[in-house]
């Protein structure tokens, strides 16, 4: 394609006059910082270490230690079948059901007349 | 990868200095070019230069000779510029307003970039998204096949065949609006944000 010929014809830049003394300058820094920059480096990842073997034991803390607690004694016990009657508190509400129970003599008495509606069949309709 | 080459990145990972100022030499003009054809900000391709070679010395012990010296070296420069280009995406510089132009630069071809051509084409180059735009460069700028493109960029090769491709037909079809008139190099429509 012509066009992309063109594309080595773009305007090349080159690197400024005092690049390599900047270059050089800088490497020399970095070179003298490096010992510091590697010390910093073990702290952060000491520190991350840390954080995480913190939480390891959060977590192994709370699946081990924690949760032997009364419920899982009294449910390590029912699956053994040695639970007790003493390890239940009765808990009982009464419920009255009178007032749900219409009686059928109360109400209104009702003829319901049963018509046939359809045109359909030509049956006699009966009373 | 010539000898000279080679027994200079020995000494360089041995920790010769001399050594490392002679790399620098020889490829200094190569990468802030590179940088400046990716970024399209002179200043910033100088100080993506800078830490390139910076980092050329102090990662030399993860070099292997199984790929040029030079794909290495591009391989280094190409990231940091993905990183810049990532990081200016995510502040939002992605208007070509934002892209500081390149006025102060000598430009040795100064007659042809006068032409609209080439000028619609710095343009569109500028705003082709930075997945297509490095392997274009590298392709047909710098010069490289289509094999070692894909050791810098670590992608298949077959990656590297499309995006050229995908990157040239951007390009031509930008080129075309902008003969028709009808120019747009409006980032936010060729770049999708994908690195």
């Amino acid at each position: 394609m012509e066009d992309f010929s063109l594309l080595s014809k773009l305007d090349r830049v080159t690197a400024p006059p005092d690049f390599e003394r900047k270059v050089m300058s800088q490497f020399s820094a970095r070179r003298e910082a490096l010992p510091k920059m590697r010390r910093a480096l073990a702290f952060r990842f000491s520190l991350a270490g840390a954080a995480a073997a913190l939480l390891v034991c959060f977590v192994v803390v709370n699946m081990f230690v924690l949760q032997k607690g009364p419920l899982s004694e009294s449910a390590g016990r029912t699956a053994q079948g040695t639970l007790s009657p003493k390890d239940f508190m009765p808990i009982s509400e009464a419920v009255k059901y009178s007032p749900e129970i219409r009686k059928a003599s109360y109400e209104p008495k009702t003829a319901y007349i049963l018509e046939q509606v359809s045109d359909a069949s030509n049956v006699l309709i009966k009373y | 990868m010539n000898m000279d080459e080679q027994a200079l990145v020995l000494q360089i990972q041995a920790g010769d200095e001399e050594a490392f100022a002679k790399i620098v030499h020889v490829y200094k003009d190569k990468i802030v070019n590179y940088l400046y054809q990716v970024t399209g900000d002179y200043q910033k391709a100088v100080d993506l230069s800078q830490e390139t070679f910076l980092r050329v010395f102090f990662k030399a012990n993860k070099y292997r000779p199984i790929a040029p010296f030079s794909s290495w070296v591009y391989a280094i420069a190409s990231n940091l510029a993905k990183t810049e280009l990532k990081k200016r995406w995510r502040i939002g510089l992605v208007s070509l307003e934002d892209v500081p132009p390149a006025v102060e630069i000598s430009t040795p071809s100064e007659e042809a970039s006068d032409s609209g051509l080439i000028r619609n084409l710095r343009q569109a180059l500028d705003a082709l998204s930075p997945r297509y735009r490095i392997p274009v460069v590298l392709k047909d700028m710098e010069g490289y096949s289509q094999e070692e493109i894909a050791q810098i960029i670590k992608r298949p090769i077959g990656t590297v065949k499309a995006r050229i491709s995908r990157g040239r037909n951007i390009l031509k079809k930008q080129l075309e609006m902008a003969r028709t008139g009808n120019v747009s190099f409006q980032k936010k429509e060729i770049f999708d944000g994908r690195f």
